[in-house]
């Protein structure tokens, strides 16, 4: 596989990555979804307690997490190719963290949330497979 | 563009950034379990709403002439039924059910967990005295984290006693009724059987008409719904 096409593989998944995590920004700020989903749900997620970290909300981190790996990517130094890997390590660990929190603690899943950590995995396989070839 | 290898981070750097990386998650994970405490809303002091004067009986809020009523399906660790509560009841209240118009009812679908359940029984326990809807106005500003254990005797006993005419002895035996313990344990299979997807689900009941579901998510969005079924 050449290094453009593991180039705009990253790019695609971490768009996607993007546009979860934006929607899941607007679901917790959003006051039409105002309701808690019996058997799970992403708003019972983002209403719990666990939705903010210190008062930012964890959609946010991934927003921004994915718009830097973007510009990691674009960039494409050896230097940005190491730091989008390690963003996506960073990602992959606390989506972990996370998907614990909504199977045995909040008692919900995020289908949504799901899909993040889903994206997450693969983002990191490429990063790491680009880092490899530079 | 293919960086060139001379550019390429060193072994040692690499290793760096991965343990950079390692204790960043690590950080993040420490840091989400100790502000988690402090990020679950706090405490409303004061009442959202004043039920004073207006009827109860049993789980109905409001005048049994009401022509139309207003049924809430909640959970009491719902943090959108606490939104519910604290920023669209007191329009309910104060424009509908004081005046006579609208009644509510409360319906209780306690599927968050067994806080909910446990929560349930002593709001019916207040329906017994026909205070259920003064306790859950109280239990949804107090309302804790989410199964953390926050509906302790203690906080009730502190809620209750605050509740004029209550009577908090009666209230504890009440909630350990056979009855009222069968019937908060089964709550959350009867609000699945009718089909009730989540909390708070609100319905308007229309004399002996079938009730049909709002969606609301603005308090004039409330009263046009309410407005409507009163015209209708």
């Amino acid at each position: 596989m050449s290094d453009r096409t593991l180039r705009i593989a990253a790019a695609v998944v971490a768009l996607a990555g993007l546009a979860v995590a934006g929607y899941l920004t607007w679901v917790h700020f959003d006051d039409t979804a105002l309701v808690c989903i019996a058997g799970g749900g992403c708003e019972t997620v983002q209403e719990s307690a666990y939705a903010e970290i210190a008062g930012v909300p964890v959609a946010v981190l991934g927003l921004g997490a994915y718009a830097i790996v973007l510009g990691l990517v674009a960039l494409d130094s050896p230097n940005a190719r190491l730091g989008a890997a390690m963003i996506a390590l960073v990602g992959l660990l606390f989506s972990m963290y996370l998907l614990a929190l909504q199977l045995f603690v909040i008692d919900a899943v995020c289908v949504w949330c799901l899909a993040n950590d889903v994206l997450i995995a693969p983002l990191l396989a490429v990063l790491t497979a680009l880092r490899l070839r530079s | 563009m293919n960086p060139s290898s001379s550019n390429r981070p060193s072994g040692r750097t690499v290793v760096l950034a991965f343990v950079v990386a390692i204790a960043a998650a690590l950080a993040l994970v420490a840091v989400a379990l100790i502000a988690r405490s402090d990020s679950s809303t706090p405490p409303t002091e004061n009442p959202v709403v004043d039920l004073g004067g207006i009827p109860q009986d049993g789980r109905v809020l409001g005048s049994p002439d009401a022509a139309v009523t207003l049924i809430e399906w909640a959970d009491p660790q719902c943090p959108a039924c606490r939104t519910y509560t604290e920023e669209f009841f007191p329009t309910v209240v104060d424009e509908y059910v004081r005046p006579g118009t609208v009644s509510t009812e409360f319906r209780g679908f306690p599927f968050i967990g067994d806080d909910s359940v446990k929560a349930y029984r002593f709001l019916l326990a207040a329906a017994e005295q026909d205070s259920l809807w003064d306790l859950a106005e109280a239990m949804y500003r107090n309302q804790g984290g989410e199964n953390d254990g926050w509906v302790t005797d203690d906080l009730i006993r502190e809620l209750a006693t605050q509740i004029d005419g209550l009577d908090v002895d009666q209230l504890f035996a009440d909630a350990e009724r056979e009855d009222i313990v069968t019937e908060a344990e089964a709550a959350e299979a009867a609000g699945q059987a009718a089909g009730i997807p989540g909390t708070p689900t609100l319905l308007i009941e229309v004399g002996d008409d079938e009730p049909y579901v709002i969606q609301v998510a603005t308090a004039d969005q409330m009263r046009a719904a309410l407005d409507d079924a009163l015209d209708g």
